[in-house]
């Protein structure tokens, strides 16, 4: 135990003493869910449109109207270039005003119907509305129903609550796959695996310094992106840190020992690296990190299902938004339980020191 | 338990002195030591023994079998025949006993990154269950003054220096140093001689391979020299020679009584210099 707690504390030392390390196990995560968080893109898009006509009054208070709506973004130019940039998916729609606009003159809206069906469709509501309102303003005699709305409070999940705990998500495979597989192959290939199997050093008592270090630094990590998503970022953390730590170990021995197998069955950092991404690029993009599953065409979805990074993702998510429990989330746990079964027998088949 | 009389007083230099007529007690034993490679015999039944206190060297050009034997002896090799015994007990049935025994300088070694000699000389004596001064660990190799470097901040004499003092954590009885001063300037390579003479001093048993004569000759109780996996000759090295010169062996050119090293060094001093 105590051989345990030297070489641990060695290797943490090791590891804080590794500028890039820091940057990018800590300052990394965090700059991809500000990046992200920003670009927000899942998030309701407004509708680009391009206006062009001649100017007059009935147009211009259409325009103003127009501008008032949160859902678009109202561009003028001329009927040519807006054209142009509707083609280039620039604009979602091109709305072309006649000169007098009077009763009997017609709007044209130019769109892609086939690629943007619902913009379009959703173009078309507010211009009718609006052309309504503004064309038939000085016919208010006309009795209408009257549209009422009442402010609810709802728990507005937002895209950072989908992204953060899909990045901690990453960050825990990341530093599985990537910090182990390399770390042991440098050291294998510089020989200093080999010096320490010249000592009565065993390989369980080694491999464990290992696996608390880099535990920890997940949990610093984890901490820390929590911390700065609910402090700067608005994110409604309700979970349960308990559950949340236990889901984060479980999947940190299923990317600790994929990270093993890989460091025992390659020779150099060039074997590992085209390795390492076949297994993690695919589970980055379709493991409902940084966008939804939902849209992905279902034999794709189907697999995804049991990917080890998906089942961390979405319990990772249930815990820390939904304030689920470790056990409530129990087809992810399990799912990681397989998964990390099947790494643990792997790492052992096919970690060697030498 | 044993009685070894202390050479240096009978004699100021230990090379000349024959070895102990009383029967000396067999630190490691290497009994028709056979490795093969595929079709290559790399270490071709071989056997020798070597004595409590004394430096045993093994000599051969590149190829010759040196490392591969040195790790057959140091359980990092599995050998395909042959008995290899340290101090008794056999490398094949308890490598572990056999590593806490021995301390090895490999001819690349390296060191974890980032940790301060201090800190790498702990974690080494933790691994063999011992709580280290390193700095006194460090005083037996010169490099006390490097306590808190990292390896990557040695001079190549301070790193094999340091990779030695490794070695000595757990205070072996024997040492295994392959190739210590390849690649070394002179002023280094004699000062490592130096190194090496005072673990003899201590009660030591030193196992080391080296392509340099003149280190053998300086060194060297016994030299086993080696050619295509056997040896050709075991011997103390002035017997060595006083047996090709009883066969009637000249050099061809005048004796001089200094050569280009002397000059070198003359011109250069002994001072170290990286320190």
């Amino acid at each position: 135990m105590r051989l345990i707690g030297v070489l641990t504390l060695a290797s943490a030392r090791m590891f804080f003493r590794q500028r890039e390390a820091i940057l990018w196990t800590l300052i990394l995560p965090l700059f991809l869910i500000v990046l992200f968080g920003f670009i927000r893109f899942d998030g309701t898009t407004t509708l680009e449109i391009g206006l062009v006509g001649p100017r007059s009054p009935v147009a211009d208070s259409l325009r103003a109207a127009l501008a008032r709506v949160d859902a678009v973004t109202l561009h003028a130019g001329s009927r040519e270039s807006e054209t142009e940039l509707l083609r280039q998916g620039e604009r979602d729609l091109v709305v072309v005003l006649p000169g007098g606009l009077r009763q009997g003159d017609s709007v044209l809206v130019l769109a892609d119907l086939e690629a943007k069906p619902s913009q379009t469709q959703l173009g078309r509501l507010i211009l009718r509305t609006i052309l309504d309102e503004t064309v038939l303003s000085d016919l208010e005699s006309v009795t209408r129903p009257r549209l009422v709305v009442e402010a609810v409070v709802t728990r507005n999940l937002s895209y950072i609550d989908f992204l953060v705990p899909g990045v901690i998500s990453m960050s825990i495979m990341q530093m599985g796959i990537f910090g182990v597989a390399f770390g042991f192959v440098s050291m294998k290939k510089r020989g200093i695996l080999r010096r320490l199997s010249i000592t009565p050093l065993r390989t369980m008592d080694f491999i464990i310094a290992q696996v608390i270090t880099r535990v920890t630094v997940l949990m610093l990590q984890m901490g820390l992106m929590l911390a700065v998503g609910v402090l700067f970022l608005d994110l409604h953390f309700v979970g349960d840190i308990l559950s949340l730590t236990v889901l984060a170990i479980l999947g940190a021995i299923v990317f600790l020992s994929i990270g093993f197998a890989l460091a025992g069955s390659s020779r150099s950092e060039d074997q590992v690296a085209p390795v390492a991404n076949l297994i993690s690029v695919p589970m980055i993009l379709l493991s409902g990190v940084f966008i939804s599953r939902a849209h992905l065409p279902g034999p794709v979805y189907a697999i995804t299902e049991i990917f080890p990074l998906t089942f961390l993702a979405d319990g990772m998510r249930a815990i820390a938004i939904d304030g689920a429990s470790v056990l409530e989330v129990w087809p992810q746990t399990l799912g990681l339980l397989v998964w990390s079964a099947i790494a643990i027998v792997l790492a052992s088949r096919l970690f060697r020191w030498e | 338990m044993e009685a070894v009389t202390d050479a240096p007083v009978i004699s100021p230099s230990p090379r000349l002195e024959p070895p102990p007529a009383s029967m000396p007690e067999t630190i490691v034993k290497v009994e028709g030591l056979t490795k093969r490679y595929d079709s290559l015999t790399a270490v071709d039944d071989i056997s020798f023994h070597v004595s409590r206190g004394e430096i045993f060297g093994i000599l051969g050009p590149n190829g010759a079998g040196k490392t591969t034997t040195l790790e057959c002896i140091e359980t990092l090799l599995a050998f395909d025949a042959g008995d290899v015994r340290v101090q008794g007990i056999d490398v094949r049935t308890d490598p572990l006993e056999v590593k806490r025994r021995i301390g090895v300088q490999l001819q690349s070694s390296a060191f974890f990154d980032r940790l301060s000699l201090n800190e790498l000389l702990t974690v080494f004596g933790e691994i063999y269950g011992r709580r280290v001064d390193p700095a006194s660990i460090l005083d037996e190799v010169d490099l006390r003054a490097k306590l808190q470097s990292k390896v990557s901040e040695l001079s190549g004499g301070q790193r094999q220096r340091f990779s030695i003092a490794a070695a000595l954590v757990h205070d072996p009885p024997v040492l295994f140093l392959d190739e210590p001063t390849t690649g070394l300037d002179p002023q280094s390579r004699r000062h490592l001689w130096g190194v090496v003479r005072r673990i003899k001093t201590e009660g030591k048993t030193i196992v080391l391979t080296t392509h340099y004569m003149e280190e053998a000759e300086e060194l060297c109780d016994r030299v086993a020299i080696m050619d295509h996996g056997c040896i050709v000759a075991l011997a103390p090295p002035h017997e060595l020679i006083a047996r090709l010169l009883a066969d009637g062996f000249r050099k061809e050119r005048i004796e001089r009584h200094a050569n280009l090293e002397d000059v070198f060094l003359a011109l250069t001093g002994h001072a170290l210099r990286e320190d």
